[in-house]
């Protein structure tokens, strides 16, 4: 059903769409999975809403996305919520039109295309915006497709297909400040030292690991030039040659002072914090013991052990 | 890097009229481009055809020049004066220029008197001026002038032409680079490691002593009751 478009639009995506998308499917998942428990597993449900935004040209931008109730009796989505919804949008974002609407699941499918066609007459060309919610660790795209409307010509009939196209995502400074910060997310429970540190440990080694691939490919494209197999393009040279140069990057005097100052302080403040521990835990062992083996209390004025 | 890009066009430019030029009229080309503000560049004009069949030639000397500034710095080009055609101003200062950025090759941190030495500027207000109009305003250079040390910090410095016997040391600290940094990649792997098998240690310490807490005051309750 899916080929690639020819329209010629391109398409920016805001994360806050996929994040209120994403955000839309897993509350009601959880809702539904919580009533039925003991039965077998409900197929995953299928969330929809539409998609708001700016169309400026060939450039369609979708900014936001607000959810809808699927009547699954008529097929259709509720029409007066939709005007409603519109209307309230209008007077806080008074550009944004509906450019579509979106839902949940692996691939679009024929029922889509019915309420494809009852949004047609808000937008002449609606977009669909389909998010794939199953989890696989193996994929490294976003699993969210763009499919637009064409009139194909099958078997003679002319017909409505979905044809997917291409996206770029596009972010506000707010919005990559929540991406950021979704990315970096600890785990919940992983209040410990260590699980902090490896994960901290593991960001560097990730970004240590991308800047090592990409001296190896400079490593591997300058021995090929060496060895005569590429010809040799001098201004990329002389740019590999102005790079090496800033290395070693940081080896002035000042630094190394100032860095084993700085290493200096945080050993010594680690050191007491073990101490300040230690002698609260011995003062506890001493009360313990005190406690433990006090007989004679108060005689003589003498109160403890020690 | 925005100056390569700058460069490019002038390159491409140049190349294609030194390749329709014929050998003798070769050497005004060479001065137009050895002067132009914003070229830094000659390998590739060095190695287009009519100018590498001019070796040997009567008009060697353009060349030899041409080499001079491709290589060379402004000593070079005392020593050799009296071979080499006199330059025009403007070919005097690219090549000043160009020492600054072969300079800036070997040493991080450049002393004014070297500077001052290397590029005949007598006081160190003419060698600031030099540097930051020139050279900074240029887009080649970019670092901090220190005054109370009297030495000029260099943090980028546009790559020059290179020689032939240059590759391989380029080579070989790309491959330092890469043993370095696959080190610190085997380092952080270890540490995290380390974390992560301390805190398991930690983790059964803490479970053991409990594990003995329950066994006393079992022990305990046994006696009392």
């Amino acid at each position: 059903m899916a080929s690639s478009s020819s329209s010629g639009l391109t398409f920016k995506l805001h994360p806050l769409v996929i994040v209120n998308i994403s955000d839309h499917y897993t509350r009601v998942k959880s809702q539904t999975n919580g009533c039925s428990d003991g039965g077998p597993p409900s197929p995953p449900p299928r969330v929809y809403g539409c998609v708001i935004g700016v169309q400026r040209g060939r450039t369609v931008e979708i900014f936001n996305s607000f959810e809808l109730l699927y009547d699954p009796v008529t097929h259709s989505l509720d029409r007066a919520f939709i005007e409603k919804k519109q209307e309230l949008y209008k007077k806080v974002f008074p550009h944004f039109y509906i450019l579509g609407w979106y839902s949940t699941g692996s691939d679009a499918e024929e029922s889509d295309m019915q309420i494809h066609k009852a949004l047609m007459d808000i937008n002449e060309s609606p977009v669909y915006v389909l998010l794939n919610p199953s989890i696989n660790p193996a994929q490294k795209d976003l699993p969210v497709t763009i499919y637009e409307s064409e009139l194909h010509v099958i078997d003679g009939i002319p017909q409505l297909i979905f044809v997917c196209s291409s996206y770029t995502i596009e972010t506000v400074e707010a919005e990559r400040i929540s991406v950021d910060h979704v990315a970096h997310l600890k785990p919940s429970d992983g209040g410990s030292a260590a699980t902090q540190l490896a994960a901290h440990l593991t960001g560097i080694h990730s970004a240590i690991k991308m800047l090592n691939s990409r001296i190896r490919v400079l490593h591997h494209y300058l021995v090929a030039m060496q060895k005569g197999e590429i010809p040799c393009e001098n201004s990329l040279l002389r740019q590999v040659s102005s790079l090496l140069r800033r290395l070693p990057a940081i080896e002035s005097e000042k630094f190394q002072d100032d860095f084993l100052m700085e290493y200096n302080d945080t050993l010594l403040i680690a050191y007491l914090a073990m101490f300040t521990n230690c002698s609260s835990t011995m003062n506890e062992l001493v009360d313990k013991f005190n406690t433990a083996y006090d007989r004679h209390s108060r005689r003589g004025g003498r109160t403890a052990f020690i | 890097m925005d100056i390569e890009q700058k460069q490019a066009e002038l390159i491409d430019h140049f190349v294609n009229q030194a390749s329709t030029l014929k050998a003798s009229a070769i050497w005004p080309l060479i001065i137009e481009a050895t002067s132009h503000p914003s070229l830094f560049a000659f390998s590739e004009i060095l190695s287009t055809p009519t100018v590498s069949e001019l070796e040997g030639t009567e008009n060697s000397l353009c060349l030899d020049v041409l080499r001079l500034f491709a290589h060379g710095t402004w000593s070079d080009y005392k020593s050799n004066a009296g071979r080499l055609p006199q330059l025009v101003p403007d070919q005097v200062l690219k090549l000043k220029q160009l020492t600054v950025l072969t300079l800036a090759e070997m040493n991080k941190v450049l002393p004014y008197d070297q500077l001052m030495q290397e590029l005949d500027v007598a006081n160190v207000r003419e060698l600031e001026d030099f540097l930051i109009n020139e050279c900074m305003y240029a887009g080649i250079v970019r670092g901090k002038l220190d005054q109370l040390r009297r030495c000029f910090e260099v943090q980028f410095a546009a790559g020059r032409d290179l020689r032939p016997g240059q590759l391989g040391n380029m080579l070989e600290t790309l491959s330092n680079w890469l043993a370095t940094s696959d080190n610190l990649l085997v380092s952080i792997q270890e540490k995290i490691k380390w974390a992560d098998s301390t805190s398991e240690l930690d983790k059964k310490h803490q479970k053991d002593v409990e594990d003995r807490v329950e066994e006393v005051k079992k022990s305990l309750f046994l006696k009392v009751s």
